[in-house]
């Protein structure tokens, strides 16, 4: 990864480093959806308050880019914990439709508020240092940033506490039983899924110098979860790799066809339907098998 | 989109003009109720989030607007329009729940909604391939042209028949569910599918049963919008979200629920669109908050 700025062209160095900020996002959302086995429609919500959180303090507060950026994943974990609290006590319907309302009322905010948030034209102007000009330094930075966050996720997912969580995801009722709390467990996963979102926002709003309404929209969370999908979600590298399958797949299938929505729907029925784990997930079933019958 | 028949203009409250907002509201919220009634019968009996069921919706305004178009000439085409449309779409709902939702129910619940999502975006598409992105618009059909004086304030005679058809389908549906075999088999099958399926009903029968006659709605709907709106890409969306506020306020899988919840919902986004027009986006949204905080399962919903 380091070396792949010598190989890429700009443009595609840039691409790359969008689809380091999505896989953070995916990796965030699947703490939830994977490992706790809770539903959310509204992970873009979370996304939008963490690049609204930087993009507003640095271009109307005129905050550096490091407290700015600080304050993302707290503002994404507050929210988080607020929608959080509301959420997690309802069945898993309500819980989904839920999660949506509160992403759609959070992207009303940011389309209203006008003065704040600039409303429908956005922020374009967000004051990010020269140094990210550079795709080659943004890279870089992002890559590191990245991977620091998806380390900090892969040690809590198999810490005692992630453990607990995948128990609640197999049997709540009866995890419940030996004392867990596990609507205490749950909302943590919410928060600590939120502030991570906050984070991939954060980034994408230095990233790009910019922030927009549609980040909150539901299009965005629906995207979020069929990255996962695509990937895996009972896995750590699902989403890794759902996101770099999902990319590539948009940018050639939207070179050759206008239609590319139809073939992408069609490709994800067919996932569906025919290999249900992602594509991770039915891989390493693939090696565990030929593992089997070789022994 | 849903909102053409409320005024946007703030002009005095008086009470000509609350009447007015009030009999928009509720039109408004008749039709929705015709299209979160499919998708609460659906819910209820298969357990089933139908998230492309607003793509039903629009499949159903295209194929009205298609049909008036062809039949263009011949009298009472836009009722062939009505009685086309709906059966088409219940096809295709029936080809949907046979080929696609049959497979996976055993599967959790996230490979449902990703599936329905799917076809959200391949109905959206081929609508666009077929019909394009502009708008088609649909005359009012005889004999319902023109308004009436209702509160000193003039009403389209068109929005007095949806008005009707709420309680009429209401009706139709409480019937069809309590006093026939069908009804019975579909109660069975809510209620416990396994010793249903021990006593002889065959569910899978009636699951597709019961996706066709949500999909049939959701098209009947769709075929009586457009005369009172344009037909155009994205309202899929905007509807099934709007649906979806009415199932949860109402209680998911209660028909009594989804009739009582679009009537909040139509009422609220009439009066809210009238009154605050820049939170009117996420009055449904906060509504559904407020009663969720009272009542957790809806107004009329059971606790799991």
């Amino acid at each position: 990864m380091v070396a792949l700025p010598y190989f890429l062209g700009q443009s595609w160095l840039s691409i790359t480093t969008e689809m380091l900020i999505l896989a953070l996002a995916a990796s965030a959302l699947n703490i939830m959806l994977g490992y706790t086995g809770m539903v959310s429609f509204g992970p873009a919500g979370l996304y939008a308050v963490g690049a609204y959180t930087t993009g507003v303090l640095m271009e109307k507060l005129g905050w550096g880019m490091l407290p700015a950026t600080l304050a993302a994943p707290v503002m994404a974990g507050l929210v988080g914990a607020l929608v959080g609290w509301f959420c997690v006590r309802r069945s898993a319907v309500y819980f989904a439709l839920l999660t949506l309302a509160f992403s759609q009322v959070i992207w009303t905010v940011i389309f209203q508020w006008y003065s704040v948030t600039g409303g429908d034209d956005g922020l374009v102007s967000v004051p990010v240092p020269d140094f990210f000009f550079e795709v080659t330094n943004c890279y870089y930075f992002m890559l590191a940033v990245v991977s620091v966050c998806l380390f900090a996720i892969w040690k809590i997912v198999n810490s005692p506490f992630g453990m607990t969580l995948q128990a609640i995801r197999e049997n709540s009722n009866r995890v419940e039983f030996i004392g867990v709390n596990v609507k205490l467990y749950q909302l943590a996963s919410f928060v600590i899924s939120s502030m991570f979102l906050g984070i991939a926002g954060s980034m994408y709003c230095v990233f790009s110098g910019s922030a927009f309404p549609d980040y909150a929209y539901w299009v965005k969370s629906a995207d979020m979860l069929v990255i996962c999908l695509l990937g895996g979600i009972y896995n750590f590298f699902g989403p890794l790799v759902g996101t770099v399958v999902y990319t590539v797949l948009t940018k050639i299938i939207s070179e050759y066809t206008m239609h590319w929505h139809l073939i992408l729907g069609g490709i994800i029925v067919l996932i569906i339907l025919a290999m249900r784990k992602g594509v991770v997930g039915t891989l390493s079933a693939y090696w565990a098998g030929r593992k089997s019958e070789a022994a | 989109m849903l909102r053409s028949p409320i005024t946007h203009d703030r002009c005095h409250v008086t009470l000509e003009a609350f009447a007015g907002q009030a009999l928009a509201g509720i039109s408004l919220g008749m039709v929705w109720f015709l299209i979160a009634a499919g998708l609460s019968i659906i819910f209820g009996t298969l357990k089933v989030l139908n998230l492309a069921h607003g793509s039903l919706y629009m499949l159903g305004s295209f194929c009205c607007y298609q049909v008036t178009v062809s039949l263009a000439g011949v009298p009472g085409n836009f009722w062939l329009a009505v009685l086309i449309a709906p059966l088409v779409v219940a096809l295709v709902g029936g080809i949907i729940e046979v080929f696609l939702l049959r497979p996976i129910y055993k599967a959790e619940m996230i490979y449902q909604y990703i599936l329905t999502f799917a076809l959200v975006l391949i109905i959206a598409e081929v609508c666009k391939m077929i019909w394009g992105t502009g708008y088609h618009s649909v005359k009012v059909p005889w004999p319902f042209q023109g308004s009436v004086g209702i509160f000193g304030l003039s009403f389209p005679i068109y929005n007095l028949f949806l008005i009707a058809m709420g309680p009429l389908v209401f009706i139709g549906l409480r019937t069809l569910i309590n006093k026939t075999d069908l009804g019975r088999n579909i109660r069975a099958v809510t209620e416990n599918r396994e010793m249903a399926n021990a006593l002889g009903t065959n569910v899978p029968r009636v699951y597709t049963g019961v996706f066709m006659l949500g999909a049939w709605l959701a098209g009947l709907a769709g075929s009586l919008w457009p005369p009172v709106s344009v037909v155009m890409l994205g309202s899929d969306m905007a509807v099934v979200i709007d649906c979806f506020i009415i199932v949860v306020i109402g209680g998911l899988g209660s028909l009594a629920g989804a009739f009582v919840g679009a009537l909040i919902l139509g009422l609220t986004t009439a009066f809210g669109l009238y009154l605050i027009p820049k939170l009117a986006v996420a009055f449904g949204f906060i509504l559904m908050i407020i009663i969720l905080i009272i009542r957790p399962y809806g107004l009329m919903g059971e606790p799991e």
